[in-house]
């Protein structure tokens, strides 16, 4: 009756004295961690990079011939010239140039500038497709753990299904159909991602829904929305952001990996495409593979570390 | 005695459908809970008198749950076959409830502030301000010290008492005509218990509130019943005034439970006992639930189950041995 005249911002998120103690507290766990902490900070570096970096480096496109295969700046590589004339070869050392940092690969594109494009593509596509992901497990979950019976039967039939179906065909199928782009790369992976989550919450949100402060909140009069949004929700919200974080990094290397065999986003440059430049010329030019595997190696390591560190902060009985 | 009911439940029945067979929670239930008065429920454990309580404001799970029979109406308002919106407005409003556990009757991730005003702001069209003040004053006659510091406080910070008392509090806090108690001093030690019987006392008497109020322990039944309505096998089978129980009972399951109470004046050094067990609500015993365990028992009560039958105005009683058939 008077639930609409409450704005729904307020309904959910309480503003009395609001939770910042609970957040300090949980920071203060996190804290204690110093893995998780080293990977947020790299999580928070490569989202600077990725929104500002573009904005410092030159076009990641930009090829020029003249400049290929250049080594990383200190380092230096021979190239074998072989001279028709003579007969033989000559051999020439090539220098890496302060203009280029981490090199060029083999049509003179800039690296650096390619990997600071991307770390945006990755982390637009490892929020965004786990942002969806989440979102629907999360909904679909306490939903089938909240309405039970035959919505419930259904909904985890279907997760069923959905998990049974093999991801990276379907990704590639899909892809492969519509025509590879980010925003399709990103729908599929989150609009199929999301089994796994539901599961969990449903299975915690079933255990809670036979709580006392369930009945006792509907014995009060709270309708079955102010039950969901209010009581089940944040209390499986812990589990959503560290399940959340510790997805990125699938979603993050299945996205590498298309554009790896060729079905990524052709307009963008993302770290699956440099990969896949680089083997080509690992023996000329190693940097070019090696760089953005150390970029992914980085990236998933931060978002594992920093999701454990989530983990054992949210759950009080982890001892830290 | 005011008899102007308040509250009538007629026959009600709930059962709950499982794969072992029905279980027969609450199979007949008949009360009326007049204004001001304070009905206690009395029976053992697993006799049907939560399920009571929780059918009331239709709270069990359902499925597996359902009422089959009966109503229960509440000015002119029939909560069985009344809509679920309706019945949302008169839980919390006019029918409130307490639980028997307050630690996981309170969410664990708020405030008791938040979830006072939460409940405030469900029923009532308050500002901020107005339902922080009410929540405060709420607290404030449940004899909660430092309010303002337990407001902020969150479930696991409080001592089990305070939160059963921040429990009551949140329930009262639209006014309620009705409280529903189901077992509110079970999970508390005595002096709490003291104190909470106190507050239920004086709700009694200052807001002229009626209490359902849901026991297995007879000397709070003495305490603050007006009347008790003795349940077993999911059927109301006594109901009178509290005095009269306590000293008349008629049927021989209630006066069983009597002579179990304590009397400090006697030398006995063991206290005597119901022997049996209660029955298994799946496969009830024929005719009247109580008959293998009755120690007068007659040959009709194994095949008829005895009808509620005054034997005072004040007193009806479910038992053949008043009814006239056995004889």
């Amino acid at each position: 009756m008077t639930e609409a005249n409450i704005p729904i911002l307020r309904r959910i998120t309480s503003p009395f004295y609001g939770n910042r103690r609970l957040l300090g507290y949980y920071w203060e766990r996190l804290k204690k961690n110093k893995l998780s902490l080293i990977g947020l900070g790299f999580i928070i570096f490569l989202a600077l990079v990725g929104i500002f970096g573009p904005l410092f480096t030159q076009d990641p496109t930009k090829a020029d011939l003249g400049m290929s295969n250049l080594p990383p700046l200190g380092l230096s590589r021979q190239e074998s010239i072989y001279n028709i004339k003579t007969d033989d070869f000559t051999t020439k050392i090539i220098e890496g140039s302060p203009a280029h940092p981490l090199g060029t690969d083999s049509k003179g594109r800039d690296m650096l500038a390619m990997l600071v494009s991307g770390a945006r593509i990755s982390l637009f596509v490892g929020l965004l497709a786990t942002g969806i992901a989440i979102f629907l497990g999360t909904f679909l979950g306490v939903l089938s753990a909240y309405l039970g019976g035959w919505v419930d039967n259904v909904l985890m039939r279907f997760t069923d299904i959905m998990m049974t179906f093999p991801f990276f065909l379907l990704l590639v199928l899909i892809v492969f159909i519509f025509g590879p782009s980010l925003a399709i790369i990103v729908l599929v992976i989150g609009l199929t991602g999301w089994t796994g989550a539901a599961r969990l919450i449903r299975s915690e949100a079933l255990s809670l829904r036979t709580r006392d402060f369930i009945t006792a909140s509907k014995a009060l009069g709270a309708s079955d929305t102010r039950v969901i949004f209010k009581h089940l929700i944040p209390n499986v919200i812990s589990l959503v952001i560290v399940m959340a974080t510790l997805s990125i990094p699938g979603v993050i290397m299945a996205e590498a990996s298309l554009s790896f065999i060729g079905l990524g986003d052709p307009t963008s440059t993302s770290w699956g495409t440099i990969l896949n430049a680089g083997q080509h010329s690992l023996e000329t030019a190693w940097w070019v593979a090696v760089e953005p595997g150390i970029m992914l190696f980085l990236t998933v390591l931060s978002f594992n570390f920093f999701g454990d560190g989530l983990r054992d902060a949210f759950d009080p009985k982890a001892s830290i | 005695m005011k008899s102007e009911a308040l509250l009538e439940v007629k026959n009600l029945k709930t059962w709950f459908y499982t794969r072992r067979g029905i279980v027969k929670a609450v199979n007949g239930v008949d009360f009326t809970l007049s204004r001001g008065e304070c009905l206690c429920l009395v029976g053992e454990s697993g006799c049907g008198k939560s399920v009571t309580a929780l059918s009331l404001l239709r709270l069990f799970d359902s499925p597996p749950g359902k009422i089959v029979e009966g109503e229960i109406v509440y000015r002119s308002i029939d909560l069985v076959t009344c809509s679920l919106d309706k019945l949302r407005q008169i839980r919390g409003k006019d029918i409130a409830m307490v639980f028997q556990n307050a630690q996981s009757a309170l969410n664990p991730i708020f405030t008791i502030g938040d979830q006072i005003i939460e409940q405030i702001n469900t029923h009532l069209d308050l500002s901020h301000e107005q339902a922080l003040e009410k929540a405060r004053t709420l607290l404030d006659k449940m004899r909660i010290p430092e309010v303002d510091r337990a407001l902020k406080q969150y479930p696991h910070q409080m001592s089990g008492g305070m939160k059963q008392r921040a429990m009551i509090a949140m329930s009262l806090s639209c006014d309620p005509c009705i409280l529903i108690a189901d077992e509110p001093t079970t999970a508390v030690d005595v002096t709490i218990r003291a104190q909470i019987m106190n507050i239920l006392q004086e709700l009694k008497r200052g807001r002229e509130m009626s209490i359902i109020f849901i026991t297995h322990d007879l000397s709070l039944v003495r305490e603050i019943g007006d009347r008790a309505a003795v349940i077993y096998g999911g059927r109301v089978i006594e109901i009178a005034p509290v005095e009269r129980i306590m000293n008349e009972p008629a049927h021989p399951y209630t006066r069983g439970l009597i002579s179990c109470l304590p009397d400090v004046s006697s030398d006995a050094t063991r206290l005597p006992s119901i022997e049996g067990n209660t029955p298994n609500p799946i496969d009830m015993p024929s005719g009247c639930p109580f008959h293998p365990r009755c120690n007068s028992v007659m040959d009709v009560c194994r095949s008829v189950l005895p009808e509620i039958t005054n034997i005072l105005d004040v007193h009806a009683v479910a038992c053949h041995l008043y009814s006239g058939s056995g004889k």
